[in-house]
This record gives structure tokens, C-alpha cells and sequence, in this order.
């Protein structure tokens, strides 16, 4: 087990190190530069070029970005002169990830709840609801789910607030609109695998020993079921990071999603490639983490982690 | 006192092909602390019956009734009733821990607190024969081997405090030696607390063994009733006198003309072995052209390890094999729905195991369908998928897959064990005519003695890895020289109420070393010195040579010249047990 994480985190490095390199060159490759605007006259844009290394070969450029990122080095952002890549990632990230968890806790509760009803309903209309929805949910584009929250419940019905995260109403909207496709997702996957769980012969004879239906389906056959579903948790991770772009800037959230589409905006290098290696590591971490619980949730590959009983 | 009492039972069932009853006026009762048999060939609604009696008919079945009572009271399970399953591998929660497992049934019926609970589930696991409760309440079902689960579900049975078990073929699907330990313990459960047992069975020896009351089913209908003294030794049906006929007996193939001794395939001292577990070592024996061999054993005796070495999917540790067959061995595996790619037709499934020996698409096709009559499947089958066929068909469509294939060995682990008896029949009738059409050398592995005399011409036993005995069949089956391979036999009931009352020796609490594995790896001595009634001093010190005698081998210190004598020229060795 030592030596499957070992393994697993020599690759995440790798894949850490093609994505700086590969989002390094794309960027650079991006017409205009950080310091181009309609306003500034070509002789400046080079001085100011000149001053921060853009001059440079690409190829040295290159290097010495990734020497200072081997270090722990992240740059300083190209439109916030004097201000670290890292303490914009420091200031950001903490809205970002308070909905993000806000959205995680909704969808895992909230798609668990109508997986398991879905899949132990008699009624064919429940069933057939929940399917539809999951369908609508999970097809609905993430903005476009954030536009319609906005329109019908903050300018219709004026219920809540448009914009920014100041009071716990505030996090209503962007939560729904950020957790919508991962509740789709859990929903989906926890009444497929329930489904097929209570076809099997334990739960008949667990019905057999006396216990209760919603016994049977909470204590056994919902723990054989739910291991798909906490593996889906990584690319959950994953989703709402790329999730949180839109809604952060339809709701004027100042969180790492708004702050990574101005930087693509502004051309600010240095930015870019620095949310990149973070979200980076944040998913990898992620999809570590839940494969690793997953073993361990699995008798069998726990008994041959620990090895004794 | 009776505890149950059915009258007038019919179950119809409601398909899309019109109504059909599956059980008609069945009446039975059965009285306290007493074991009552319901026997009937698979189909004839034992099943449905007993179903139907817990209360869990299927959805499409119509139940009625005149009267229907246990203790006066409706049947629940759980509360008054508890069944026993034939599959104990699936009646088990593969991720809950088995403590767990029984402690939550008593829970449940004695409304005590958990640790009353896990008290009361160290007592019946301690009930049931499991060695060290304390430990297994620990473990999870896959820990635990085949017949420890089967324990641990009579114990979760018993959990419940019935009235009432009803144990539909709980011994089917496990081997020899495990069956007679799980029949001798369901007595004594029965005994002991004074619940009554319906016991439901194709397997007459099984009914015969324990029941003191029998009812025998066909069609539906119960045809015949009596205490097991009428039923088997006088009985008045021409239905039941077939059923007993052919339960005593063991069926062997007639012997054709002398294969000719042209060796396919030959091991010498093969060896596989794995940390713990199971493994072969020191294998030797030969395959001949056109003969099937039979492998019996109980499971973990490396049956399957010994397959899959032959076939060449693991590699040996060390030892030889001389294989002489120009095309691969083929297997035809126990779970044919496993075996089969389940995005594949039969037809194409076929084609594609053939598509670089039969390059033309047309002949392809050609062969399939040839391979699929000769199978015994019918022309429409080629266009299923594995999930429209039946299980009889598959086994079959897994057959013909290795066989298309033109092997000429093949190789059949556990093939028909999964299947139910008169399923199971079909195929070894399939299996005789293609023995005897198609010449082909089959190995064929088995716990099943009945199904090994039927189409196996030699056999060898293995006993932890080790092959103990080698000869023919009828001869081994009918004279057998080892003491194992003697228990083996005894341990088949018969269908003889009062000679399987009697019968002795049956271990009911399981053996230390149910799960086959030497402790430390060092291994000293037979391996079945230590259950073995002859043992001698030398049988714990050294492991036995294999001694030849014509086409009998035993690796037994009894056969050896230093216990039996130096012997005269010509000397015809016999059985020493």
C-alpha cells in the first residue's frame, strides 16, 4: 500500500510538471502580452517587457519559471505589481473552497437522498421524477443554471441576494448553481448501484432474518452500493473548481475561479500558470485521497493493507 | 406437538404465456423438534412451496390457502420462521463483518441491548462448531471458507429463535466431506433446541440421512407421505421407488474397448504453491489420447490451481510438464457467465475465438453453427447475448466456445456444479456423446463423485495439493485403497434412513485446518495423517512415496514394502484399509 501511494505521488508530480509546461507554452503562445492595451505606446510595452524578462528567449524564460516554481516560488502578478502569485492564491482560495464545500455537502446529501428513494420507491411517477431530473440537472450548463437562479429568485421574486458573499443567503445561489451537476451525478450513481445491490441474495435473506426494509437498505445494501459514489468524489473535486469560473463570475465572488478568467483576461502569465500548478495539485490530491479511502473502505483490500485481522 | 400445519396449499403462478399452478392441494405438518423432508426432482415446486409458506412468494405468484399456521400464528420470518439458503457464499454480506451479522439478528428479535447481543452470537457460532467464535466474530464471509459460511448462516438462522427452519438444499452446492459435516450439525442444532427442521432436497441421501418424516413431491403434488422407514424401505409410488433407485447408485460409463496408451500429457513432481494458501506439490500423473481423467477433492485441494497451471494461464514453481497436444487445452469454467464476453452473441463469440485459425468469414460461420447443434443448443441461440440463456444453455455456449476452438484437451473445472440436478444431468448426457464422438481428452474436475463415475474412465484424488490415490474409476470408486479417499466415499449419504442414522465418525465441529495452508510452511508427514484412523508414527515423520501397483497408484505408508513385507513375485496387492 506504502508503495502504491509512493507510486501515486511520483505521478501526480509528473502530471504536475507536463501541466506548468504545457499551460507555460500556450500561454506564451497567446497573442498580445500583460502589458498591452490601447492606451500604452509600443515603446513602453517593450521597456516594461524588458524590465519583467519577457524580452528573453522563451526557452530561458521557461527555465528559470521553473526553477523558481521548483523552489516554491510562484512569481509576482503582472497586473497587481508588488503582489505575490501566492498571497493572491492565499486571499482567493478560501471563498472558493467554502463554496465549493458548501456545494460538495449538498450534493452528496442531497443525491444520496434521491438516489436511495429512487431506487427503493414502489411509485413509478417518484421514480420517473427523480430520473427526469437527474437528466434536466445534470444537462443544464452550469452558467446558464446560474443565470435562471438569478433571474427567477433574485430579480422575480427578489428573495435573494445577487451578488458577492456576505451573509449565508448570499452562498444559496452559487451553491445550487455550482452543486446541480455533481448532485445529478451522485443521484444517478447511487440508485443505479442500490438497484442493483437489492436484486442480490444477502438482502433477501437479511429481509429473512427480521430486519426491516429501511434497515436492510441503510445498513447493508447502501454499504456495498456507495463505493462508487465516493469514488466519483476526486472528479467531483475536479468539476467544481472548473465549476467555480462561471458562477464566481456571474455572482462576483472574488474567489480563485474570477480571479483565473482576469488573469486569462489580462494576460497575467504568471497568474495563470500559478492557479493552474495550484488547482493542479488541489485535484490530484483530491483523486489520492478518495482512492486511498476507497481501498480502505473495501474489506478486502484493507484486510491486505494491514494484513492481520 | 405440531408446529406447522399447511392445508390446501396452491401457488399459480401469472406469466405472459397464460397461468400455471405450481403447487396444488399441498398439505403438510410437521411436529416439534422433529426434521421433515420434502423431496422432489428440481422443478417439481419444492421451492415455490416453501415460499410461498414463508410468505415471500415472487411478485407474478397467486398464493391461497385453507389453513396456514405455525403455532397458531402466521408464519414471519424472523420471528417465528428462519430459512437457510443453499447459497451461503451470497446470503452473507460480503462487507459486514459476520459478528456483526448474527448480533444484529438477535438484536432485532430479543430487543436486548449489544452486548447481550454479541454474547448470545458467540454462543451459537460456539453452537454451530466454528472454532475460536471470538476471532471469526471479527471477520468478514470472505475470510471464512464455504463451509464455515454455511455455519455461520445456520447460526444467523438460529438467532432468530424459530420455531421453524426451513433449509432449502442447504448442502448442494458444497463438497463431500463439508455436506456430511453440516448434515450432522443440523441434527444436532435440531436436537439441542428443539426446533423443528424442514429440510427441502433433490437429494434423497441428504433426506435420508436426518428426516424422520417425508414428503415426496412431483409436479406440484405431494405423491407420497410417510416416516422415512415407509418412504424409503417400502415405498408405493412408481415415482418415488425411480427417485430411490437411482439416488443409491453410482452410475459408471461402460467401458469401451481399451484406449490406446498414447500418452497427451504428462507431469512430473509439478509443484505450485502459495504463501498460505492452497497449491499443488509433487504432482505426477498422465493424461492418454481420447480418455477423460477425473480430479476429485474438496475444495481447496488445488484443483483449480492445477487447472489453471495445465492450461497455462499461471506458471508452475517447479516441477515438468510434457504436453503433447498440437493445439492449446481449453477450459470450460464453473461460472459460464463469467466466461462469456457479455457484449458478444454466442455466434460471435464463437467466430471470434476462430478468427485467426479461420480466416474465411463464410466457414467461419459455418463451424459455429456445426460446434453449437453438436452442443445441443438450438439455431437461435447463436444470435443471444449470454443474459437470454438459460443456465443450462451457457454452460452449454461455454462448451461449445472451447470447443470450437478444436482442443485437444479440454479441461472442465467444476463445470457443472453451479447447475441444478436435472440440468446438471443434460450436460453429463451431452458430455458421453461427445466423448464418445469426438475422441477428445478431457480432465474433468469435480467434488461430485456421482457426476465423476458417470463420465470419467481413470480418477485421481487430491488431498491438500497432494494427488493421494490414481486408478479407474470403478475401481477406485467401489474398492478404494486410501483411507482418504475410503472417507471420501462415506461421506456421500445414502439413501438409507437407518444405516446414515447410524453412521459415525463425522466430525461436527470443523477441522483446525478447514482452510487448507501449513502453518509456517514447513511441512513434515502425510497430509492426512492427522484425521486418518491409521495412521502410524511414520506417517507424521515423512510424507509417502507414490507406490505403482499396474494401474493403481497410492501415496500411503500402508502400501510400502517396510509395512506390508517384502512380496513374493506376483503378488497382487489388495486394499489395506
Amino acid at each position: 500500500m506504502l508503495r502504491y501511494t509512493g507510486k501515486r505521488i511520483v505521478t501526480g508530480i509528473l502530471s504536475l510538471f507536463v501541466l506548468a509546461t504545457a499551460t507555460f507554452f500556450l500561454i506564451h503562445f497567446m497573442p498580445g502580452s500583460p502589458f498591452q492595451s490601447g492606451a500604452v505606446s509600443q515603446q513602453v510595452v517593450d521597456a516594461l517587457e524588458k524590465e519583467y524578462g519577457l524580452s528573453e528567449p522563451l526557452i530561458s524564460q521557461y527555465f528559470s519559471y521553473m526553477g523558481n516554481l521548483l523552489q516554491g516560488d510562484l512569481g509576482i502578478s503582472y497586473t497587481e505589481p508588488g503582489t505575490g502569485v501566492t498571497e493572491i492564491i492565499g486571499r482567493t482560495w478560501p471563498l472558493t473552497a467554502s463554496v465549493g464545500i458548501a456545494a460538495l455537502l449538498t450534493a452528496v446529501i442531497t443525491g444520496t437522498g434521491l438516489g436511495i428513494l429512487r431506487a427503493v420507491t414502489k411509485h413509478r411517477a417518484v421514480k420517473s421524477v427523480i430520473s427526469a431530473g437527474e437528466m434536466l440537472a445534470a444537462g443544464i450548463p452550469g452558467f446558464a443554471a446560474a443565470f435562471l437562479l438569478l433571474y427567477v429568485f433574485s430579480m422575480k421574486l427578489k428573495l435573494l441576494p445577487v451578488s458577492g458573499l456576505l451573509t449565508p443567503a448570499h452562498y444559496v445561489l452559487p451553491t445550487v448553481a455550482l452543486a446541480l451537476y455533481p448532485t445529478a451525478v451522485i443521484c444517478r450513481l447511487t440508485g443505479n448501484s442500490l438497484e442493483t445491490e437489492l436484486r442480490k441474495e444477502y438482502v433477501v435473506f437479511a429481509r429473512m432474518k427480521g430486519l426491516s426494509r429501511s434497515r436492510t437498505v441503510l445498513t447493508h445494501a447502501l454499504k456495498n452500493a456507495y463505493l462508487p459514489v465516493l469514488r466519483y468524489l476526486g472528479p467531483a473535486m475536479a468539476y467544481l473548481l472548473t465549476g467555480s469560473f462561471a458562477v464566481e463570475s456571474i455572482f462576483n465572488i472574488p474567489g480563485l475561479g474570477r480571479e483565473f478568467v482576469n488573469s486569462i483576461t489580462n494576460r497575467d502569465y504568471t497568474l495563470i500558470l500559478g492557479l493552474t500548478v495550484f488547482m493542479g495539485t488541489v485535484v490530484i490530491l483530491a483523486n489520492l485521497l478518495t482512492d486511498l479511502l476507497c481501498a480502505w473502505l473495501d474489506p478486502r483490500t484493507r484486510r491486505s493493507i494491514s494484513g492481520d485481522i | 406437538m405440531k408446529v406447522l400445519d399447511v392445508q390446501n396449499l396452491n401457488v399459480q403462478y401469472h406469466t405472459e404465456k397464460g397461468n400455471f399452478d405450481a403447487v396444488s392441494a399441498l398439505s403438510l405438518s410437521i411436529e416439534e423438534g422433529k426434521i421433515t423432508g420434502l423431496v422432489g426432482r428440481s422443478g417439481c415446486g419444492k421451492s415455490t412451496a416453501v415460499r410461498a409458506i414463508m410468505g415471500i412468494s415472487a411478485e407474478n405468484a397467486e398464493v391461497e390457502y385453507e389453513n396456514l399456521s405455525l403455532d397458531g400464528e402466521i408464519p414471519v420470518p424472523g420471528h417465528n420462521i428462519a430459512m437457510i439458503f443453499q447459497d451461503s457464499q451470497n446470503c452473507l454480506n460480503p462487507s459486514v463483518k459476520i459478528g456483526k451479522q448474527i448480533a444484529e439478528t438477535v438484536k432485532n428479535r430479543r430487543k436486548c441491548t449489544r452486548k447481550e447481543a454479541d454474547k448470545r452470537a458467540l454462543e451459537l457460532l460456539d453452537l454451530v462448531g466454528i472454532r475460536n467464535p471470538a476471532l471469526r466474530m471479527k471477520q468478514y464471509p470472505f475470510e471464512l471458507s464455504g463451509g464455515m459460511r454455511q455455519r455461520v448462516v445456520i447460526a444467523i438462522a438460529l438467532a432468530c429463535d424459530p420455531r421453524l427452519i426451513v433449509a432449502d438444499e442447504p448442502t448442494t452446492a458444497l463438497d463431500g466431506a463439508v455436506q456430511a459435516q453440516i448434515l450432522g450439525l443440523l441434527r444436532k442444532v435440531v436436537r439441542e433446541t428443539k426446533t423443528a427442521l424442514l429440510l427441502v432436497s433433490h437429494d434423497l441421501g441428504v433426506i435420508a440421512s436426518l428426516c424422520s418424516r417425508v414428503y415426496v413431491m412431483e409436479k406440484g403434488q405431494v405423491v407420497e407421505s410417510g416416516t422415512a422407514e415407509e418412504i424409503f424401505y417400502s415405498p408405493e409410488q412408481e415415482y418415488t421407488k425411480q427417485l430411490i433407485k437411482n439416488a443409491g447408485k453410482m452410475h459408471f460409463r461402460t467401458e469401451k474397448e481399451k484406449v490406446k496408451k498414447e500418452i497427451l500429457l504428462r507431469t512430473e513432481h509439478l509443484t505450485k504453491e502459495y504463501h498460505t494458501k492452497e497449491g499443488v506439490r509433487d504432482l505426477s500423473f498422465e493424461l492418454y489420447k481420447g480418455e477423460t481423467f477425473a480430479l476429485v477433492g474438496e475444495s481447496g485441494s488445488g484443483k483449480t490451481t492445477l487447472a489453471r497451471v495445465l492450461s497455462g494461464i499461471l506458471k508452475s514453481d517447479s516441477g515438468m510438464i510434457d504436453d503433447r497436444s498440437k493445439n492449446r487445452a481449453q477450459m470450460v469454467f464453473q461460472d459460464p457467465y463469467g466466461a462469456l464476453n457479455p457484449c458478444l452473441t454466442v455466434g460471435q463469440a464463437l467466430e471470434e475465438a476462430i478468427r485467426k485459425t479461420v480466416p474465411d468469414p463464410w466457414l467461419r460461420r459455418q463451424k459455429a453453427e456445426d460446434i453449437l447443434r453438436l452442443s445441443g443448443l438450438r439455431e437461435t441461440v447463436r444470435n443471444r447475448y449470454p443474459r437470454e440463456l438459460s443456465g443450462g444453455e451457457r454452460q452449454r455456449a461455454g462448451i461449445a466456445r472451447a470447443l470450437v476452438c478444436d482442443p485437444e484437451l479440454l479441461i472442465c473445472d467444476e463445470a457443472f456444479s453451479s447447475l441444478d440436478a436435472s440440468t446438471r444431468d443434460g450436460l453429463l448426457e451431452l458430455f458421453g456423446t461427445l466423448q464418445r464422438e469426438q475422441a477428445l481428452t478431457c480432465l474433468f474436475i469435480s467434488h461430485d463423485m456421482k457426476a465423476v463415475a458417470r463420465i470419467s474412465g481413470r480418477m485421481g484424488v487430491l488431498f491438500r495439493g497432494e494427488l493421494v490415490e490414481t486408478g479407474r474409476t470403478r475401481s477406485v470408486c467401489t474398492d478404494p485403497w486410501h483411507p482418504y479417499t475410503k472417507q471420501l466415499l462415506l461421506s456421500m449419504p445414502a439413501p438409507d434412513p437407518l444405516r446414515a442414522g447410524r453412521k459415525k465418525g463425522i466430525l461436527f465441529r470443523e477441522k483446525s485446518t478447514e482452510l487448507p495452508g501449513r502453518e509456517g510452511g514447513a511441512h513434515r508427514g502425510c497430509p492426512f495423517a492427522e484425521n486418518c484412523p491409521y495412521a502410524m508414527d511414520c506417517c507424521r515423520e515423512e510424507t509417502p512415496d507414490s507406490y505403482v501397483f499396474g494401474e493403481r497408484t497410492v501415496k500411503c505408508f500402508l502400501y510400502s514394502e517396510e509395512h506390508s513385507g517384502r512380496r513374493a513375485e506376483g503378488y497382487k496387492m489388495t486394499s489395506q484399509i
